[in-house]
């Protein structure tokens, strides 16, 4: 276990600096790195075109890997990469080491010319497929996720039919509710929650941000989607949230 | 930013977002105009509790969450069917479990109906101006629980399809029948409706769906799955929702993506460092890969280069290949590859490399000058297989490419030069073939000329009384084929007008003055027309005749040629055609078979006979313009005679120098004539005996003139 672990750390020390912030124990600090490693993982997402779920199931990855495992001995930067490769092989979205390296090369060095074929490259693109092997028997192979989406598509399209339809058209609800659902991803709120109970809070909170009024009955309409949830609870993971968003201006 | 949807948010929050907006979006300018129309509407706060997060939270992202260009969805009108392979799971409409009061339910499916949806009933009653139907639930995707609304529709007569059979289209529906209509109209302040079973009624995106009565397993299967689901089970929902089958499909976020219109790889984010704005094009993969491509190709094609250099030219290609593995048409690899392919001789791959790499690069200098060079010597090769014009085409491309190249300029020009002789070559073949062919032609129309004048001198027989008319006959019978329609014509007009009305005068002289207008007019030798002397030209006629037929069988090509042009045209310009139309003046009524005998040689010997005839016979002139204008026609033809029958003796055949010989003199003419004809032998055996007594008599008769 060692051998890997000092080699993966070792040969990606050379991707950056920005990682080395981790050696500071603070959990301040490490929430801070955990988020700019999450705002590198979906931008790299972006950049490789993939989907919003495999997207989201690299940061599950991610944070559940630093839930057991510490900042100081793993390089946070070089596990995204692993995750994000493990990632689209979960989901069957898959993608190719060399443009994950070439993506974080270039994240870290922008401007600068693409890797040639040479000893460089084979040391990162080796340590990405060891850390994936890590990454496995870390999670105990337990790799495959619920994630909210489905659940948050199918809710908006029960909750569709509750409104008026040209109140629908008019309100960017589903637009909104799915940017906060995939921002969520920024922190461990993901991996804390049920998926219904986040699909349900991007939901409320989306409709709660235009002011939309759905029809009462005898129970809410979130109490029917979701039976367990309170409102409390609900408020509360919309706090976290929203602090996610306090945390950009903090972090970047 | 939307004010709407503002307006809407503040008077939800009430003053408190109000004034945190103005705090947070105070530098945003599209915030600056709205704010004075939301002032008005900040009175109270419809909602239950204060959330000053979520306020601050609205506050802080309201320039993106108001923008317009926030709402991306893209709704996909597409023709809505309903899903039986359940790609995701169809629930109940969420008021059912939501156990929406009824009042509450009524005025919302009144508000929200509208005119083309789907409804799904029962026939409750059938009148004679319709039926109604109590409404069971709604399709497509308007989706409501109305059930136990008792809601009604009403399906007027006019509404509802006739079946066909001529009978009153209600009496197909009976009461209790399930049926599948479109809304038509709704009266919401009375709370009716209007149904009909006509697809026109629907909305374009559920139109091909089938109106009318349904059965139990038409029914949509929300209806179904919400009549199973009991009352009162709090988790019904979450339940069905997880044992749907739809649930479980891994698609199923895709396809519902789709349905709400949601872009998955660009959504939006409320994160300000994810905004699309940030993300340069070089930075996602495929870009840097195709850079990365490229320079890694660069590096193997560099290799092979050093390979190639050193003479090793398997390594060098295996090096070309394998940097166009990495990236194909990539340019650099493209041309060094076509230098080995040129090198080692294979020029067609190498042409190809080539063309390829300046597809991708067409500025590319070595790859031009790589081209050119192994174009012109591939030029060079096909030259060699006598394959011109490729060559030529390959030779056009090089100097099209590059116009400096010398090389290719000289190559052009060598070969056009080349194909310009055997082109000229293949055109005197070409030309030497028509001349053969135009003989057998001319031996064709000469035949049907033939068979033309029979039937032209069988009606003139009728005519006329002479005996000119064996002579015509027998010189129709005589002749191979002679072109010269315009002298037959002449000759029989001239015929007509002595014999017959004025009208052919008026032909003659269209015919001259037609003629008049050629260049070689000149060498006409107008006769005036007179009986006496038409028996002499039917002689000279006749000789020409012999002549004509040995000329034709000798095949001479340009005389014979213009002759059979002029078969039936009166505009014939030949030489010979207007000179023989003076002796035609002559003829008699039986030289009809002159007519299309012309040949150079004849008219020239005539010619010289015709002058003679003409000083005799010029007070016998016809007042024609045509002989008149030949008077004067007649001296300088006189002088080119001699010419043109150089000209004739050149393309001639012995029988006709013979023939032109003969009849040099008149009398001279007569006995050579016979002696001409004694030496044609098998041209003389159409001539009938009758015809040779007539010679004798003229000859006699001639001479007896001359005496005088």
């Amino acid at each position: 276990m060692q051998a890997p672990r000092s080699a993966a750390v070792a040969e990606t020390g050379q991707l950056g600096g920005r990682g080395n912030a981790a050696a500071v124990g603070d959990s301040s600090n490490d929430t801070k790195t955990h988020f700019r490693v999450c705002r590198f993982i979906i931008e790299t997402g972006v950049k490789l075109g993939m989907r919003s779920v495999p997207v989201a199931t690299a940061c599950a990855l991610y944070h559940k890997f630093f839930q057991t495992a510490s900042l100081e001995v793993y390089e946070p930067y070089l596990v995204a990469m692993s995750c994000i490769y493990l990632a689209g092989k979960v989901e069957e979205q898959h993608l190719r080491t060399r443009d994950i390296i070439n993506v974080c090369h270039r994240y870290f060095h922008p401007g600068r010319d693409p890797l040639q074929l040479d000893s460089k490259f084979w040391e990162l693109r080796d340590s990405v497929v060891q850390c994936e092997l890590l990454i496995l028997r870390q999670l105990n192979f337990q790799v495959s996720f619920e994630h909210p989406h489905k659940y948050l598509l199918h809710y908006l399209l029960s909750v569709r039919c509750l409104l008026n339809r040209h109140a629908w058209s008019r309100t960017p609800i589903a637009e909104t509710a799915w940017a906060l659902l995939k921002d969520s991803y920024h922190g461990p709120v993901c991996v804390q929650h049920r998926p219904q109970h986040l699909a349900l809070t991007a939901l409320y909170l989306a409709l709660h941000t235009y002011g939309v009024q759905v029809p009462r009955g005898e129970r809410e309409w979130w109490q029917v989607l979701c039976e367990d949830v309170t409102r409390t609870q609900i408020e509360d993971i919309m706090t976290e949230l929203l602090q996610l968003y306090d945390m950009e201006a903090k972090c970047t | 930013m939307d004010r709407d949807l503002l307006r809407q948010s503040v008077s939800y929050h009430g003053p408190s977002l109000f004034s945190l907006l103005k705090c947070e979006q105070s530098e945003n300018p599209d915030f600056k105009q709205v704010v004075a129309d939301l002032s008005k509407s900040v009175n109270q706060s419809d909602k239950d509790d204060d959330s000053p997060v979520v306020e601050q939270f609205i506050a802080r992202k309201a320039d993106l969450l108001f923008a317009p260009s926030w709402k991306s969805t893209t709704l996909v009108e597409e023709e809505w069917q309903e899903d039986l392979r359940e790609p995701y799971a169809i629930m109940p409409p969420l008021e059912q479990f939501m156990e929406v009061s009824y009042e509450e339910r009524r005025e919302l499916f009144y508000r929200d109906v509208e005119r083309g949806d789907l409804v799904i009933g029962r026939i409750t009653s059938i009148r004679d101006f319709g039926f109604f139907v109590n409404l069971l639930c709604t399709a497509g995707d308007f989706e409501r629980d109305i059930e136990d609304l008792e809601i009604t529709g009403l399906c007027p007569v006019r509404d509802v399809p006739s079946t066909g059979n001529h009978d009153d289209p209600l009496s197909y529906y009976q009461i209790g029948d399930l049926i599948r209509a479109g809304v038509k109209d709704i009266d919401r302040y009375h709370e009716k409706l209007t149904i009909s079973l006509y697809s026109s009624s629907l909305a374009p995106n559920l139109d091909r769906i089938k109106l009318g009565v349904i059965s139990k397993e038409d029914l949509p299967l929300h209806y179904i799955r919400g009549e199973k689901v009991g009352s009162g089970n709090s988790d019904a929902y979450e339940r069905l929702l997880d044992s749907s089958p739809g649930f479980s499909n891994p698609a199923n976020v895709d396809v519902l993506l789709r349905k709400l219109g949601i872009n998955d790889t660009r959504s939006p984010s409320l994160m300000r460092g994810l905004q699309s704005k940030h993300f340069i094009e070089d930075d996602f993969a495929t870009a840097i890969r195709k850079k990365q491509s490229a320079s890694w190709a660069l590096k193997c094609v560099k290799a092979g280069v050093d390979h190639f250099k050193s003479g090793r030219h398997v390594d060098a290609m295996n090096e070309y290949n394998k940097a166009l593995e990495i990236d194909t048409n990539n340019v650099e690899a493209l041309v060094a590859r076509g230098a080995l392919y040129a090198t080692k001789g294979s020029l067609m791959k190498a042409i190809d490399d080539f063309e390829l790499a300046l597809e991708s690069c067409p500025t590319h200098r070595n790859a031009k000058k790589y081209l050119c060079q192994t174009l012109v010597e591939r030029g060079g090769q096909l030259e060699e297989e006598e394959k011109l014009v490729t060559a030529e085409g390959l030779y056009k491309r090089a100097i099209a490419l590059d116009d400096t190249f010398q090389e290719a300029d000289e190559a052009l020009q060598k070969l056009q030069m080349r194909i310009q002789k055997t082109l000229k070559l293949k055109a005197e073949e070409a030309s030497r073939e028509k001349e053969k062919q135009q003989t057998a032609e001319t031996s064709a129309e000469k035949l049907r000329k033939i068979l033309k004048e029979e039937k032209r001198i069988k009606k003139k027989r009728r005519r006329s009384d002479s005996s000119s008319v064996t002579s015509s006959s027998s010189e129709s019978s005589s002749e191979s084929s002679s072109p010269s329609s315009s002298r037959k014509k002449s000759k029989k007009r001239k015929h007509k007008r002595r014999r017959s009305s004025h009208g052919s005068k008026k032909r003659k002289r269209r015919i001259s003055s037609q003629d008049n207008r050629t260049p070689e007019e000149e060498e006409e030798y107008p006769l005036p027309a007179n009986t006496s002397a038409s028996f002499m030209d039917q002689k000279q006629a006749l000789a020409k005749l012999l002549a004509e037929e040995a000329e034709a069988e000798d095949g001479g090509k340009s005389h014979g040629k213009s002759r059979g042009r002029c078969d039936d045209d009166p505009f014939g310009h030949s030489p010979q055609a207007q000179s023989s139309k003076p002796r035609g003046q002559h003829d008699g009524p039986g030289v009809n078979g002159h007519k299309h005998r012309h040949k150079s040689d004849d008219s020239r010997s005539s010619r010289k006979e015709s002058s003679h005839d003409f000083s005799r016979s010029r007070k016998d002139s016809s007042s024609s313009a045509y002989s008149e204008h030949s008077r004067k026609s007649d001296r300088p033809p006189r002088d080119e005679s001699t010419q043109a029958r150089g000209q004739g003796s050149s393309e001639v055949s012995r029988y006709d120098r013979r023939v032109s010989r003969g009849s040099d003199g008149s009398e001279r003419r007569l006995s050579s004539g016979d002696g001409s004809r004694a030496s044609e032998g098998d041209h003389k055996k159409d001539l009938p005996a009758s015809l040779q007594d007539i010679f004798n008599q003229i000859a006699e008769f001639e001479k007896e003139r001359k005496k005088k």
